[in-house]
């Protein structure tokens, strides 16, 4: 009697470990390739941000005669950007190419028949828009880190991780100096 | 850091009531069904065979009320992305949306002066985000933003859901209370009871009585769930934007703005507007679908 009740409280311990097992492993991936995915939504506003830029300088080209720095800093941060190899590479490219722009759209503030222009304007619209969106998956990105980082960091997720093999993840760093606007000279 | 987990906090304790006042709902189902059952036949499980499908039928009913109905009701239009105001608000909806971590919902815009928005749909994949003319014109990026993120946080808490769910519930729970009238009134239910004693008619009066007034109560619970609800969507809306402040502000200009023209249609949505557009925002009371303004301008602040 004794024996037959050991067994199933050995048995019920079994099960119940294993449910466990199953529970964090699945959570453990489904964390991971939330992280995977967040950085891929980074990475499509990233592309349409460099895309929009030639058609930028195209609109502009016209009108600042005398800008050919500020042109050549966003040029210059969108092929940093272009070339960019790890996500921390990518966001810093970008937080540099935010700097350039913003100096390009003050500057544009002296060009009326710029600022008059719809394609331009449109354009403007766009690209902060997609700075928007490249902040916000960023917030999401590092969000998604957080939670992953916490469940393999804290006790029992901490020993099914070991047991899969899995470090914990980096969150994207943003440069202070990157939320300062930029000093625009007339 | 510290801000965050507070939010966090906020999001936690509101999620349990909401829980907890679900669970009272259910048992006052129950407890309907069985009282029913009593005055009827002196039996509680007999009624559970006409019950259960009556409420299933009505959180069916409920439930087929689509996107399109509600949409109809406010008269709502598809946002034009070719005018620019509509368009950031496209944009600033679709970064709820990235911050969320959910799929981008419909936007539509409805005419009115009134500061307003509602989001409905009660799968993420099929959602859809209505805000007024009056909000596009008065409130700035930054409070829209807010207000984008409170609907946003309506989505990912399946608040919508929830409602109709409860809705269902509380309709069940009136209907059954009120077939119950009619049939005593046309004196059906006294065949039944036939040979029973003076104990007994005491219980049965209270029964009675209990039947009588719990749609009433019910009503009042689902009331409390959608004031919870709202509480919490102010809080998970201000973690999506890590800035309480914007729907802090655009509230206070909610409250200060008092258009002259009648708001425009159904009242049978209200309770899904972020601020109830048929009634004063200042008075507080247990029949209202939102909290009182100050006390959610209050908590955003204190966040």
């Amino acid at each position: 009697m004794l024996l037959i009740i050991l067994a199933v409280v050995a048995v019920l311990i079994i099960v119940a470990f294993a449910l466990i097992y199953w529970g964090f492993f699945n959570k453990i991936i489904r964390q991971e390739n939330r992280i995977d995915n967040s950085w891929s939504q980074i990475d499509v506003q990233l592309r349409r941000r460099a895309d929009l830029i030639p058609n930028l300088l195209n609109a502009v080209k016209g009108y600042m005669k005398h800008e050919k720095e500020v042109l050549e800093n966003v040029t210059k941060a969108r092929t940093s950007l272009m070339s960019a190899k790890s996500p921390q590479e990518s966001i810093d490219a970008d937080n540099m190419l935010t700097g350039a722009l913003k100096t390009l759209f003050a500057v544009s503030e002296a060009y009326p028949d710029l600022k008059a222009n719809t394609n331009f304007l449109n354009l403007q619209d766009e690209l902060s828009n997609t700075e928007n969106k490249i902040a916000y998956s960023r917030q999401h990105f590092n969000d998604s880190v957080l939670s992953f980082n916490n469940t393999i960091e804290t006790f029992p997720g901490l020993w099914f991780a070991r047991r899969m093999g899995k470090k914990t993840r980096e969150m994207l760093q943003i440069p202070e100096a990157s939320r300062e606007v930029p000093e625009v000279k007339f | 850091m510290a801000e965050k987990m507070m939010i966090e906090d906020h999001i936690r304790k509101n999620k349990r009531l909401t829980v907890v006042v679900c669970v009272m709902m259910a048992l006052l189902f129950i407890a309907v069904v069985f009282a029913v059952g009593y005055i009827f036949v002196g039996n509680i499980y007999i009624s559970l065979i006409f019950a259960l499908p009556i409420a299933l039928v009505y959180v069916l009913v409920t439930y087929s009320f689509s996107v399109h109905t509600v949409l109809s009701a406010a008269k709502a239009r598809p946002a034009n992305p070719q005018i620019r105001e509509e368009k950031l608000l496209i944009y600033k909806v679709e970064d709820m949306a990235i911050a969320a971590g959910l799929p981008k919902p419909k936007v539509y815009v409805q005419d009115s002066e009134y500061i307003n928005a509602f989001a409905t749909g009660k799968k993420p994949e099929n959602s859809v985000i209505c805000v007024t003319t009056g909000a596009l014109r008065k409130l700035n990026q930054e409070e829209l933003e807010g207000v984008m993120a409170h609907e946003m946080s309506h989505i990912q808490n399946r608040d919508i859901l929830i409602a109709t769910v409860i809705i269902g519930v509380v309709g069940a729970i009136s209907l059954i209370a009120e077939i119950l009238f009619y049939s005593m009134f046309w004196g059906g239910a006294g065949r039944s009871r036939g040979g029973r004693n003076d104990g007994n008619v005491i219980m049965i009066v209270i029964a009675i009585l209990f039947v009588i007034l719990a749609p009433i109560f019910a009503r009042l619970v689902y009331l409390m769930i959608s004031r919870k609800r709202e509480y919490l969507a102010d809080s998970s809306g201000a973690y999506l934007t890590r800035n309480p402040n914007g729907l802090a502000q655009a509230l206070e200009k909610i409250k200060g703005d008092h258009p002259t023209t009648k708001p425009k249609g159904s009242k049978t949505i209200a309770p899904l507007y972020i601020s109830n557009p048929f009634k004063s925002n200042a008075r507080t009371s247990i029949w209202s679908t939102h909290p009182p303004i100050d006390e959610r301008i209050k908590r955003l602040r204190s966040m």
